[in-house]
Formats: structure tokens, C-alpha cells, sequence
């Protein structure tokens, strides 16, 4: 799998990054940032005045990455590559071979800051088109993954939370969403509380037994909120609304918190490649924690839920053409809900006139995996 | 534009002794090998690069016969083309060994078409992704061939749709090709979600017309020649507890089994339901004409309501 090998390569690179870099630089490049996002709008006016602040990559020490790579005696780099794919190996042959138990039906709002700290160049070309760019690859994996999931888009901006894409289980209109890169130019101050809460409310429908997930990509040092965010993040506990933050700046103690209170992880990016690791560790769904009640004696689990779902007939390309419940568009082809007999264009999907959840077989099958993971093949 | 082409077949013996005997258009496992000898020289000629693997699915194993382990060196023949004689002698002899060997235990076990499936799938793996260097690389096109005779297996359906879900990822072609037996429902998924073409045989005696036909062109250019597609899939699924095909299912939200009415217990995870979510899809549930099967879960759900004749469930509150 291509973006596993990447991770492992990456992987090397950042044990590399710790044991060349001292203490010292690390503190340097902390405190550098921190600077560099107050003085931030200064920065503009006065230029290069601030060099010694190092907030770029290009003033920060080397790393000598090739390094770590070693030569054989031949001089051929066999052997390193070879290591580098050992590890990739062992990381999957430690992955719980056992079925555990995973949350399927996941929810997940997507929360993406747009505030003006994304502007930074620390990251190429900077932290909001790599966001961007990550957040596509994310949005098409996760779907990948969690074929009956839904996911929704809320953006922090001038001290708001803005809703950019409504909860969709179809990829495509997730995409559309954040397709339009000016639509979301980063500007002002990011407010977590204000995107948290719209991120919950959106999600305090759903039914026990789906998950509810926030995604925050953090890129600032700062929020302004209009209350207590305390108050906010018990409420998540409380309905029990997993939180996991990517931060590309650095550690903030409210978003360690938002984390380790909800379940959730938190992890601050430390390049290009670290950023995609941390986003793309959260693809594969999470293990449901044990609940209290061992052995279940008698009492019914409370998240374990009954679904009615229906499984659509698939029209054929050559029927004639009808109006879709969703879009309203003259097709040919669609599915038809067993319950009431609409006609939706794609599924999985929740049928807009009786709601029945409608699914087709192989999105199951896909989500099987995870529940019954495949023994490793022993390799000739 | 090279294509790689990994053949499956499926040599389970009682099929095809049934598929010789049958009593429209028999096909004996021999003229099958002749047809299918024909096939892959066909595709061997139509173009240099073009690389074949042919794996076979036996009762319990799977084996690959072409390329070999251990090469059956033919004699040399002047008059026959060397890669022609390569491939066949290689199918030929496979098969007659692999025969033999279950020819001696005669239990009925299921062949291994999965195991088939997935050996077709590391091969392709391994040729595409171990070496990207080759001066080939976009141009490979790969596509699997399943040449089918034995019906679903409801045991394998999560392996095979593992195997699916593989394909897709490595962008391989599935096609399917069921020669003798009742269509089936997996390989149809399998040719639908790859993008291939699932070709049920009318006439088995034109075996080698139909592969010609539909499955020598590569799939890119499957577009331009309209090769046969599948118009109707089913989608629906059989139920875990009656195996009832059901449009309308209830799904354990931990391990998604399907019931095809409210359970209490869920019969694989363990799981027991909540009560009020029970009495609420009794009181939503359709009441479908096929399913009377009794059981306690039944009881609360008000026999009154009726179906009508054309399969619109009533909902009875």
C-alpha cells in the first residue's frame, strides 16, 4: 500500500529529527512560532525585520535526512529500503489480528480552522492549501473506509463557525463542499467553542449507536470564545462526542484537554509528511472503549441498537427516465426504496421521503473487515 | 497496450461431470481445455508483452498452473510455436496432475475459488506493484477471468468480497465467465464493482466464440467494442437467521448481521437489544408476505396488516 510505505519513510525521518536536534532548537522552533503568530499581522508591514524569529523551514537547523539511509558494502541502498519495508511489515503483523469491537455507523464533523494563523508558511505552500489538499485525500479515504459513515464540514473563521457542508454519507458532495478554494479564505480569529458547538448540534440526533466524531485541524495558538469552553467540552463528554485535534502550530492545553476528556487523539504535526500521518491515523474506525458492565449479565447494552435498514434494487441503464428524490434530475439509472418506492441516485443514503436507511450489500461487506480482520499472509 | 490476464478456473469434478451430461449443449472438461487452450494462444499472439497466469480452483486447494513451479518441459515440436506449446502443455499436465491427486479421495469438499482468487490477486500485485521500473508500467492492464461452474458459497462471502475490495483498490478487472450451474450472486458483484462483464453461457459449445468475443480485448478498450454488461444485480441479501432473501432488513449495529425480522439476541455478537427499540420496528416493520416463519418477536406485531399485490408493504402502526 503506497501510503503506508510513505508513513514508514516519514516515520525514519522524524526519529532522525529528534535525536539530531537538541533540546535547545526544539525550544527555539516552539517559542519562534509562538511569535510568529502574534506579531503576525505586523509581519506584513514590516517585511524580513523579524529573521531572527526563525518561523520559516528554510532558518531552521538542517537535518541531515539522508543520513539515517545506510549504504551497504556495495554502496547499494538495498538494505535500508528493505528495513524500511521490514517496519511497515511489523507495524501491520502488531495490529490486533482478534475481532474487536469498532464503531460502524460513524459521524463525523470535520472542523477545518480558517483563520488567519493558516496563512503561515511554515508548511508548503502554506497550512491552509496543505490542509486543503489533506483534507481531500482524507475525505476520500475515510469514505473508503467507513462506507456507512456520514461526515459534515464546519469552518472556524473571524470568530464563527461557519457550516460549509452539510452531514453527507456521499464523498462526492463532502469534495464539492471544499472544492472552492476562495469561498474559504482564512481570515480573523477561530473560535472553538462557537465551531464545537455547531459540530454537536448538528450531531445530537443521531442514535446511540453511531458514533459521534469531531475532526479539528488546528492551525492557530489562539481562540476566542464567547463562554466557557469548559462547559463545551463536558457537554461532549457527556454525549460522549469523541474530539481528536491535528495541530500544526503547537500544543495548546485546551486542545489536549478537549482530547483526552472526549477519547479522542491529539497530536501536533511537525512537517508536511507528520501532518498526513496524524490525519490518516484516524481513518480506520475506532475501537469502542469496554463498557463497565462486564459480562452483560441480563441488562441490555445500551449502545447496541436494532437498525432497520432497506437494500435498494438497482434500475438498469436502459429504463426509462424519471425525476430522482434527491436532486431532481431526468436519469435512467438509480435505485428504487423498498419501503416507499423512491427512486434515489446513489446509496449508501437515507431515503428523503421515508427516511429508511438504504444500503446495498457490498457497503456491509466493506465494513466487515474491520469487525473480522484478515489473518497476514505468510510470505514465499 | 499489453494486458495481463490472470485465468481462474473452477475444476470442481462433480460440475463438470454434470456439464458433460447435461442435456443442452454439453461441454466435457476436455473440449473445455481445448477451448480454452485456444483462448490464451489467442491472447499470447495478440501482442508480445502480453504476460497470462492461469490459476486452478480444486476441491479444498488451489494451485497455479501457469507459470509453473516445476516447468513440464514438452517435447520439442517443429511444427508447433514454443510459448504456444509452453503454455498448453503446462495447462494440460497441471490439470491431469491435480485430478489425480483428488481423483483418490472422493468426500465432497468445495473448491478453494477464493484462495484461487486471492493467488490471482498477489500475482498481479507482485508483477505491478515489485516492479515499477519496468519500461511497461502504465501499460499493463490487468483483468482476471473467472471461468465459473460451481454455485455460490454462502461460507466464503466475506472473503470473496475481501478479494473484491482488493481488485478495486489494484484496479484489476474482474471478469466472469459462469459456464454450467446456477447464476450466482457473488460473481456478479464481483464483475459489477470491478467494472468487468459477467456472461452467463447460453450455448456451451461456443465456449471459445464467447471468450474471443468478450474477454480478449483489454478493459480499456472494452468502451468501443460493447461488450455484453449485466443489466440487473441483485443487491439485496439473505438474512442471517432464515437465509430469506429480504428487501428490508434489521442490522445489529456491532457486527452488522442481518435478520430479517426484530431479534432480541443478536445470534453472532451475543448482543441483546434493547426492549423498547424491539416493540418500536415491530410496530414500524413491514409485514412482507413471505415472512411467517413464527417466533416470539412476532407476537406483538398486529396480524391485520396486508400487503398488497404488487410488493408495497403496508406499514401498520
Amino acid at each position: 500500500m503506497p501510503p503506508r510505505r510513505d508513513a514508514d519513510f516519514m516515520d525514519v525521518e522524524f526519529e532522525s529529527d529528534i535525536s539530531l536536534d537538541d533540546d535547545a532548537d526544539y525550544d527555539g522552533k516552539g517559542k519562534g512560532k509562538g511569535k510568529a503568530k502574534v506579531t503576525d499581522k505586523k509581519k506584513k508591514d514590516k517585511g524580513k525585520s523579524k529573521a531572527k524569529d526563525q518561523a520559516y523551514t528554510w532558518e531552521a537547523n538542517f537535518v541531515r535526512s539522508w543520513e539515517t539511509v545506510q549504504e551497504d558494502e556495495s554502496g547499494s541502498l538495498q538494505g535500508s529500503v528493505e528495513e524500511l519495508l521490514a517496519r511497515g511489515r511489523r507495524r501491520r503483523l502488531l495490529a490486533p489480528a482478534s475481532a474487536i469491537r469498532r464503531t460502524i455507523i460513524r459521524h463525523l464533523v470535520l472542523l477545518l480552522d480558517l483563520s488567519s494563523a493558516m496563512m503561515d508558511r511554515d508548511m508548503r505552500p502554506t497550512r491552509f492549501d496543505l490542509m486543503l489538499q489533506y483534507a481531500r485525500e482524507f475525505i476520500v479515504e475515510w469514505f473508503d473506509q467507513n462506507p456507512l459513515g456520514q461526515m459534515g464540514i464546519v469552518g472556524m473563521r473571524a470568530g464563527i463557525g461557519e457550516r460549509i457542508g452539510e452531514m453527507s454519507g456521499n464523498p462526492q458532495d463532502v469534495l464539492k463542499a471544499i472544492s472552492e478554494r476562495h469561498k474559504m479564505e482564512p481570515t480573523g480569529e477561530p473560535s472553538l467553542q462557537n465551531a464545537i458547538e455547531m459540530a454537536r448540534s448538528s450531531m445530537s440526533h443521531l442514535p446511540a449507536h453511531s458514533s459521534r466524531e469531531i475532526l479539528i485541524l488546528f492551525g492557530s495558538l489562539t481562540t476566542c470564545d464567547p463562554g466557557n469552553i469548559h462547559d463545551t467540552l463536558d457537554a461532549c463528554a457527556q454525549s460522549k462526542t469523541r474530539i481528536s485535534v491535528v495541530a500544526l502550530a503547537a500544543e495548546m492545553k485546551i486542545c489536549r484537554d478537549l482530547c483526552d476528556k472526549t477519547g479522542g487523539q491529539f497530536g501536533v504535526a511537525m512537517n508536511e509528511g507528520h501532518f498526513k500521518d496524524l490525519l490518516f491515523e484516524l481513518v480506520p474506525p475506532p475501537a469502542q472503549r469496554s463498557l463497565p458492565r462486564p459480562g452483560g449479565g441480563g441488562s441490555a447494552n445500551p449502545t447496541a441498537d436494532l437498525m432497520m435498514m432497506g437494500f435498494p434494487s438497482r434500475l438498469p441503464d436502459t429504463s426509462p427516465a424519471s425525476l430522482c428524490v434527491c436532486h431532481s434530475e431526468l436519469k435512467s439509472e438509480g435505485f428504487l426504496c423498498p419501503r416507499c418506492q423512491a427512486k434515489v441516485c446513489d446509496v449508501p443514503t437515507d431515503c428523503d421521503i421515508c427516511g429508511l436507511m438504504i444500503v446495498s450489500s457490498p457497503h456491509l461487506a466493506r465494513s466487515y473487515h474491520h469487525l473480522f480482520p484478515v489473518q497476514p499472509f505468510t510470505p514465499v | 497496450m499489453s494486458t495481463l490476464l490472470a485465468v481462474v478456473l473452477d475444476l470442481a469434478p462433480a460440475q463438470w461431470h454434470a456439464a458433460a451430461k447435461a442435456s443442452t449443449s454439453p461441454l466435457p472438461l476436455a473440449t473445455f481445455i481445448q477451448h480454452l487452450n485456444a483462448f490464451l494462444n489467442a491472447h499470447i499472439a495478440a501482442n508480445n508483452d502480453n504476460i497470462i497466469a492461469v490459476f486452478a480452483a480444486l476441491p479444498g486447494t488451489s494451485v497455479m498452473l501457469y507459470p509453473a513451479a516445476e516447468p513440464h518441459v514438452p517435447v520439442p515440436d517443429a511444427n508447433s510455436y514454443t510459448p504456444f506449446k509452453l503454455l498448453d502443455s503446462a495447462i494440460i499436465h497441471g490439470i491431469e496432475r491435480e485430478l489425480d491427486v483428488i481423483a483418490d479421495s472422493d468426500n465432497e469438499v468445495p473448491v478453494a475459488l477464493v484462495g484461487a482468487l486471492s493467488k490471482a490477486l498477489c500475482y498481479i500485485n507482485r508483477l505491478t506493484i515489485a516492479q515499477p521500473t519496468a519500461k511497461n508500467e502504465h501499460a499493463l492492464d490487468p483483468h482476471i477471468l473467472v471461468l465459473s461452474v460451481s454455485p455460490d458459497l454462502s461460507s466464503s462471502y466475506i472473503p470473496i468480497m475481501n478479494a473484491i475490495f482488493s481488485a478495486q483498490k489494484l484496479k484489476v478487472t474482474i471478469d466472469v465467465c459462469k459456464i454450467y450451474g446456477p447464476e450466482t450472486v457473488f460473481l456478479q458483484q464481483a464483475a459489477h464493482l470491478t467494472g468487468g462483464s459477467y456472461i452467463y453461457l447460453e450455448r456451451r459449445d461456443a465456449l471459445l466464440q464467447y471468450l474471443t468475443m468478450s474477454f480478449l480485448s483489454a478493459p480499456a478498450l472494452r468502451k468501443t467494442l460493447s461488450v455484453p454488461t449485466q443489466d440487473k444485480i441483485d443487491f439485496r441479501v439473505a438474512c442471517f437467521c432464515h437465509k430469506n432473501i429480504v428487501d428490508i432488513g434489521f442490522v445489529c449495529s456491532v457486527c452488522l448481521s442481518i435478520f430479517c425480522q426484530p431479534v432480541p439476541v443478536c445470534s453472532t455478537c451475543k448482543t441483546r437489544f434493547p426492549m423498547k427499540i424491539l416493540q418500536r420496528l415491530n410496530a414500524a416493520r413491514p409485514l412482507l408476505p413471505s415472512a411467517n416463519s413464527n417466533g416470539a418477536a412476532r407476537n406483538s406485531s398486529p396480524a391485520g396488516g396486508r400487503t398488497n399485490g404488487n410488493g408495497n408493504a403496508t406499514r401498520t402502526r
